[in-house]
């Protein structure tokens, strides 16, 4: 099955980049080894905007058609997409303690990853708190249509919050140019999580529908 | 009917309610004075702090006495088993969309006026000049937090925990129209002119602009059932 | 700049330990899917009738 042959795929990806990352890449010049967070924080953020993206246009479809698959994979998307983003939150507060000082700062992709994260909690919420399914469905989707259009007006304010009238008093994590190991340790990653949020999805989706043929 | 002639039947019915009520208003308001009250108890004592914390603390009050009032919008017609009325509504939901919208921003210009008169009299803050520049962030502001607010006060109204719900789900996706109303808000009170707020503007331009067409896109899939 | 192994580890191990627990609670999920159902099919063979 297409979920299983995803599964091995997906594992053997992380494992070939962790090893990357973790021992191939070389060893930052002004951060050190630290900046190897990199690999797991950038990847996952990555996800984490693909899995929001999937939910919307799921959501457009749902509300549009009415698929119960659209539903569920809204729904699946969303749940793999809040355990990406929590990653990447607490990722990047564990880079940025050696790197600028604190655990948290309210630097613009933090904030702006704070709040994605929030509003994508809010969705779950909806779907755990409503009782009656098929209401519940559309007014997830609802939210998962609002959220996403959100996401460009949370980065612009955060963005502009945080930089306008403000001297840039924190170093950006990540190299400004990219050395060809680096990059290519970090394009690897990105599809291996690619492929980890797929296999996820996929199964979550396929016990999303068993659970509805079972109650039906 | 047409749209307008529908909008406006949801308008007059709840200005109508309201009057004789008078629930939701005097609610509200009452709580946005006695915010002033508390934001001078815990900030008075140091007056510059309390003006550098101004804009903050005005978006505050108004988001507060929002998340009551728009949260409250659709319990009415769910408590008087009016909700199928609505549902009945002939034609395009949009109009009920939009006739609530219009109410919201009624009892919420009536709370900021209020609000921004007390501000400059008990804190004594030099609004003057800016004042033109005030109303349209105001404006711009009320109409993107309204928008949002009725479209999930409808969609909450039939939760269980809806007054945990509503701002749990209405507050993350209002930062931005929060930080631009507060930064706008905080450079015009400090003189700056209005071109130097013209970003700020436009964000808000577009944030209303996507609310009240997502809103009114959505709502007949809101009001089913 | 010193290297900070700990933080590179406890970030590894973050990620990891929240993928892994979503990939429990999905595995779990299925395992309580599967386990009524087979105990439905038991219960309904008991319960029909031979004739």
């Amino acid at each position: 099955m297409v979920t299983i042959v995803l599964g091995w795929l997906s594992a053997i990806a992380v494992a070939t980049g962790m090893i990357l990352a973790l021992l191939i890449a070389p060893r930052e010049l002004t951060q050190g080894n630290v900046q190897r967070i990199m690999y797991v924080h950038v990847p996952s953020v990555w996800v984490a905007y693909l899995a929001f993206t999937v939910v919307f246009a799921a959501s457009i479809v749902y509300l549009a058609k009415r698929a119960p698959g659209a539903d569920r994979l809204a729904h699946a998307s969303a749940e793999v997409g809040v355990v990406f983003t929590g990653i990447t939150i607490v990722t990047g507060a564990i880079w940025g303690k050696p790197t600028w000082g604190t655990w948290w700062t309210w630097d613009a992709r933090l904030t702006s990853v704070a709040i994605l994260f929030v509003m994508y909690v809010g969705y779950l919420l909806v779907r755990a708190m409503i009782d009656e399914p098929e209401r519940g469905a559309r007014y997830a989707a609802v939210l998962g249509i609002v959220a996403a259009l959100d996401i460009p007006l949370v980065h612009f304010s955060v963005y502009w919050w945080r930089t306008l009238h403000q001297p840039p008093s924190v170093i950006k994590p990540g190299p400004a140019t990219m050395p060809g190991v680096i990059l290519l340790a970090l394009l690897l990653n990105f599809a291996a999580f690619t492929l980890l949020y797929a296999y996820f999805v996929t199964k979550r989706v396929s016990l999303l529908r068993a659970d509805a043929d079972a109650a039906a | 009917m047409s749209f307008a002639r529908r909008t406006w039947a949801i308008v007059w019915k709840d200005v109508l309610v309201e009057r004789r009520s008078k629930e939701t208003v005097n609610a509200v308001l009452f709580f946005s004075v006695l915010l002033l009250f508390i934001f001078e108890f815990t900030l008075g004592a140091d007056r510059e702090r309390l003006a550098a914390v101004l804009p903050g603390l005005l978006w505050l009050g108004v988001l507060l006495a929002g998340l009551l009032g728009l949260g409250r919008s659709f319990v009415l017609e769910r408590e008087n088993d009016c909700w199928e009325a609505l549902l009945l509504t002939p034609g395009d939901k949009g109009a009920v969309y939009v006739g609530k919208l219009c109410g919201n921003l009624l009892l919420m210009a009536l709370v900021e006026v209020v609000m921004v008169t007390l501000f400059t009299l008990l804190m004594n803050v030099e609004v003057g000049r800016a004042l033109p520049g005030l109303v349209l962030v105001l404006a711009l502001g009320t109409l993107g937090i309204a928008a949002i607010g009725t479209l999930f006060g409808a969609m909450t109204a039939h939760v269980r925990a809806r007054e945990l719900l509503f701002p749990v789900l209405l507050l993350p996706v209002l930062v931005p129209v929060l930080l631009a109303t507060v930064k706008a808000t905080e450079a015009l009170l400090l003189g700056e002119p209005l071109a130097a707020v013209a970003h700020w503007l436009k964000l808000l331009g577009a944030a209303d602009v996507i609310y009240v067409a997502t809103g009114l896109l959505v709502f007949d899939a809101v009001l089913e059932g | 700049m010193p290297d900070h192994w700990g933080f590179v580890a406890a970030a590894y191990a973050v990620a990891a330990v929240a993928l892994g627990g979503y990939w429990r609670r999905l595995v779990r999920l299925e395992r309580d899917l599967e386990a009524p159902r087979l105990r439905a099919v038991g219960s309904r063979r008991r319960a029909a009738p031979r004739s």
